[in-house]
């Protein structure tokens, strides 16, 4: 048994989380070099994870096993770091966080060529998993440990079917021998080609996530042919392959959040607190925000959540509001609260607060005049003066703040806003800060993942609004600039030779002016740090604050100028954006910001296209699949997502852009790269966007 | 030792702390461990539900860990202190209080908050009895004596923190008031 059930699953033959906690501290105990390599933790860079890695580092810390967290952003790094722990001779456990669930980790492509006395955890939100990870037996697939949340009960239909193609012999024994050898040699080609990047992207090459799943299965089929004499007929044969593509091809999705998933650990451990509480909701929120998650989801492990809060805190303040205070200076309680679906307004105003949020902006359609004038019709009708709104939501005027609920729920329904809020959870922080919403907070840390360094933004400064402390204006963000890396490299270098170290960085910042980023590779290395201090840090998460209001005006007027400009091309039932100039473009090159921007126009557009069609929505629920590419001008290529849109806000559809966009790259021969673990987020070579693109839609008829 | 000159005069507080931290309180441990020796001596065995005397740094540690819950001592809860604090501002003389009272509620309220009951107040209680006693202390200079200086029940930071003033001041009301010695010729005429 490879995958780990959870524990409302688990009985005495089925170890669950706590037994593979267990083990993973017998082995630490055990081994007799405990280096910090011996235990390490692959994280990749997004809310959730960092959260879950976090709950995780801190289990460790209170039972003395020294571990090390590395940062991993896609499935290039990952192979560097596979390579790297290949040398690494007292690593006993690898914990991976949201990544390598698709990847066959068995075989000898990934994990296989490991010592035996390697376990790799695998610890993924994302779906679908790769079976031969999920049900792999013997001595390669014991080790591959998933950490599963209950999903693959249901996938009986899917086991057998695999169970039976990978040790069930082939039917014609030539053909397979010659089909294998192709295989094999195909996949040599695919893997130089992925070693020299995308530069020689001269060969078709098959999908790796296809890959791994039939020649994976093929080739341990050959190795089982002798033992096995009992044959399938072809037909057999076929339907349970059909069975496999169905599972693999339905697009991907996300099940329970890693730190969802650490957080059940946690509890059957006995050991969970606010602050691991407050980490697994993030991850949660994180998940509904960016839209992984639907509703429905989401409310089953809120209602959860509900109850641990209740279980873990001093009951809430009889007066329970938008403007909940903390109760003393420790105060570092939870409260369950009704969130509005406004951009941080705590910390903003509430005229931008709503302006922003893209609930809001797609309901009223803030891109046009008279979207703006419907906004503050609305606020004109609640009797909230403009000057009023325009104050930080801190100065507002006292009576307007107490019935902004009463007011919004009466009036709003009449311009659409009809679920203005949902259920979430507020954090106080003593006297230090604000009670913080669980959705402010991941907007602040997902900011400082994405651009805490590395990218030149401005931030508006508290009080310069409307000409106030001289012209207004903002000041350049450099707050990810003082990450604890900078300090440690200080730390660690010899003062003789100091001036020697001083002299190479200053000759580095020169060569990184004069070509651009090259000179400052890993920034997103260094922001993962920042993100993951500002977890534990409410000074650091306050600032990171502003910089996220920074981001979501640059996504409002980037996407209000495309819907202005109506830079949106309809190709074929996609809908494609191209950003080739503005002001923005180094943000944008971020997935996660472009992310962000391609769910606000699926927003935005589908409430659009429905009050526009009345007599044609009905029949024409679906919204469709969006593609936003961006041009990174130093690298010369594009930056391309693809977001499916749901047919409803708060729902939710799988995603099927990661295997469109390997499909289409396959036919059209793109040169293009896959950086991050997302599959629907690919980075595609300047000339070859055009073809791409087209390719990309034609293929796109067939869902 | 290497504390710059103004340093050295006597023992910082964080010093104090670590020397208070040799003192035992009970706990209730949540891990059962053999009775181990450590160099301050012999501590255990930690049986969970059974109460036990570690010495507070080891329950400091363990608490971190979330390993153990720490019982605070008898003399750290709102009414004792509450108690105190009248004594304190009715009485002239210094109340009883534990000699290292101090750093240990110092340590506890740092480390283990959610094993008092209401912190906040003990908090605040202890400021307020450290103010009260700051106050006589420094009333005590008045009546400073070149011989002799009795306080009694002055606990181990406050011995502390007026050791040098006044060990100076004492010396020199010493120098000032040194009798003449005896038989010395220039007196007589």
């Amino acid at each position: 048994m490879v995958y780990l059930p959870p524990p409302h699953l688990a009985s005495a033959s089925r170890p669950s989380y706590a037994e593979a906690y267990a083990k993973i501290l017998a082995a630490h105990r055990r081994s007799p070099k405990t280096a910090a390599s011996s235990v390490i933790i692959l994280v990749s860079p997004d809310v959730d994870s960092l959260c879950a890695s976090k709950i995780l580092a801190d289990l460790f810390k209170q039972d003395d096993v020294m571990h090390r967290v590395i940062p991993v952003s896609g499935h290039a790094e990952l192979e560097r770091i596979r390579d790297e722990l290949t040398t690494y001779t007292d690593l006993h456990t690898l914990i991976m966080f949201n990544m390598g669930a698709i990847l066959d980790l068995p075989s000898s492509e990934w994990f296989g060529d490991f010592p035996t006395s390697l376990t790799v955890h695998v610890i993924d939100s994302s779906r679908p998993l790769n079976l031969s990870s999920v049900f792999g037996a013997g001595e390669n697939g014991d080790r591959i440990v998933i950490w599963d949340d209950g999903g693959v009960e249901h996938l009986q239909e899917e086991r057998k079917a695999w169970e039976v193609l990978t040790y069930a012999p082939e039917v014609d024994s030539d053909e397979e021998s010659d089909f294998d050898s192709d295989e094999e040699a195909d996949e040599e080609d695919d893997y130089e080609e992925d070693e020299e990047d995308y530069e020689d992207g001269h060969s078709a090459s098959p999908s790796r996530k296809r890959r791994s799943l039939d020649d994976g299965a093929r080739r341990r089929g050959k190795r089982r042919k002798v033992d096995q004499p009992n044959r399938l007929s072809r037909e057999e044969r076929e339907q349970h392959e059909h069975r496999l593509m169905k599972y693999y091809e339905s697009g991907t999705w996300h099940g329970q959040s890693a730190a969802g998933t650490m957080y059940i650990l946690a509890t059957v451990l006995e050991r969970v607190d606010s602050d691991l509480l407050w980490y697994a909701i993030l991850g949660l929120t994180y998940q509904y925000i960016t839209s992984r998650i639907s509703r429905e989801e989401y409310d089953k492990y809120q209602s959860i959540y509900h109850d641990e809060v209740a279980r873990l805190n001093p009951a809430p303040p009889t007066v329970l509001g938008d403007d909940l205070k903390a109760q003393n200076a420790d105060d570092n309680s939870i409260y369950a609260s009704d969130e509005l679906r406004f951009m941080m307004f705590r910390h903003w105003n509430l005229y931008d607060a709503m302006y922003h949020s893209s609930y809001v902006a797609s309901k009223l359609g803030i891109w046009k005049e008279r979207g703006r004038k419907r906004l503050t019709g609305l606020l004109a009708k609640m009797g909230f003066s403009i000057p009023e709104t325009q104050q930080p939501y801190p100065h507002m005027a006292r009576d307007l703040k107490m019935s902004l609920r009463q007011k919004l729920d009466q009036l709003a329904p009449e311009y659409g806003l009809v679920e203005l809020s949902y259920p979430s959870f507020m954090r106080c922080y003593g006297y230090r800060s604000q009670p913080l919403s669980a959705g402010d907070a991941v907007e602040a840390i997902s900011a400082l993942l994405d651009i805490a360094g590395g990218t030149r933004i401005e931030v508006e400064v508290e009080g310069a609004r409307n000409g106030g402390e001289w012209f207004g204006g903002g000041k350049v963000w450099e707050g990810g600039r003082e990450g604890r890396l900078r300090d440690d490299e200080r730390e660690n270098v010899p003062p003789d030779i100091l001036a020697q170290v001083v002299k190479a960085q200053v000759r580095a910042q020169a060569e990184g002016k004069a070509n651009g980023e090259g000179g400052d590779v890993d920034w997103w290395v260094k922001n993962f740090w920042s993100a993951f201090d500002a977890l534990s840090d409410i000074e650091r998460l306050r600032e990171a604050i502003s910089l996220s209001m920074a981001l979501h005006r640059a996504i409002i007027r980037q996407g209000s100028s495309i819907i202005d400009k109506q830079d949106i091309k309809t190709l074929r039932g996609h809908r494609v954006v191209i950003l080739a100039q503005g002001p923005d473009l180094p943000l944008f090159v971020h997935p996660g910001i472009l992310g962000r921007l391609a769910l606000w126009l699926v927003d935005a557009l589908r409430d659009r296209a429905n009050a526009t069609t009345p007599a044609y929505s009905r029949n024409k629920r679906k919204s469709l699949p969006c593609v936003v590419a961006c041009l990174n001008e130093k690298t010369g290529t594009y930056m391309v997502v693809g977001v499916t849109g749901a047919a409803d806000f708060d729902d939710f559809r799988k995603n099927e852009f990661g295997l469109a966009f390997l499909d289409a790259k396959e036919r059209c021969n793109a040169r293009t790269r896959h950086g991050t673990f997302d599959t629907s987020v690919l980075e595609i070579n300047k000339d070859d966007l055009k073809v791409f693109l087209e390719t990309l839609c034609e293929g796109g008829e067939r869902y | 030792m290497s504390l710059p000159p103004s340093l050295r005069a006597s023992i910082t507080p964080p010093e104090l702390e670590l020397v208070a931290s040799e003192q035992l309180v009970e706990i209730v441990p949540l891990v059962s461990m053999e009775r181990t020796a450590f160099i301050s001596g012999a501590y255990g065995p930690l049986r969970p539900p059974t109460k036990c005397k570690v010495p507070l740094w080891m329950a400091s540690n363990l608490k971190l860990k979330k390993k153990c819950h720490i019982i605070p001592p008898t003399w750290l809860n709102v009414e004792f202190l509450q108690d105190r604090l009248t004594q304190e501002t009715t009485l002239p003389s210094f109340s009883e209080m534990p000699f290292r009272f101090a750093e240990v509620a110092k340590i506890l309220l740092d480390v283990a908050p959610d094993d008092l009951q209401n912190p906040e107040k003990i908090r605040t209680l202890l400021k307020d009895i450290r103010e009260a006693r700051q106050a006589k202390s420094r009333e005590g200079l008045s009546k400073l004596d070149p011989n002799e200086l009795i306080l009694q029940n002055l606990a181990a930071m406050e011995i502390n923190e007026i050791r040098p003033f006044f060990v100076r001041g004492m010396s020199v009301l010493t120098q000032l008031t040194r009798e003449p010695p005896a038989g010395d010729p220039m007196d007589e005429t």
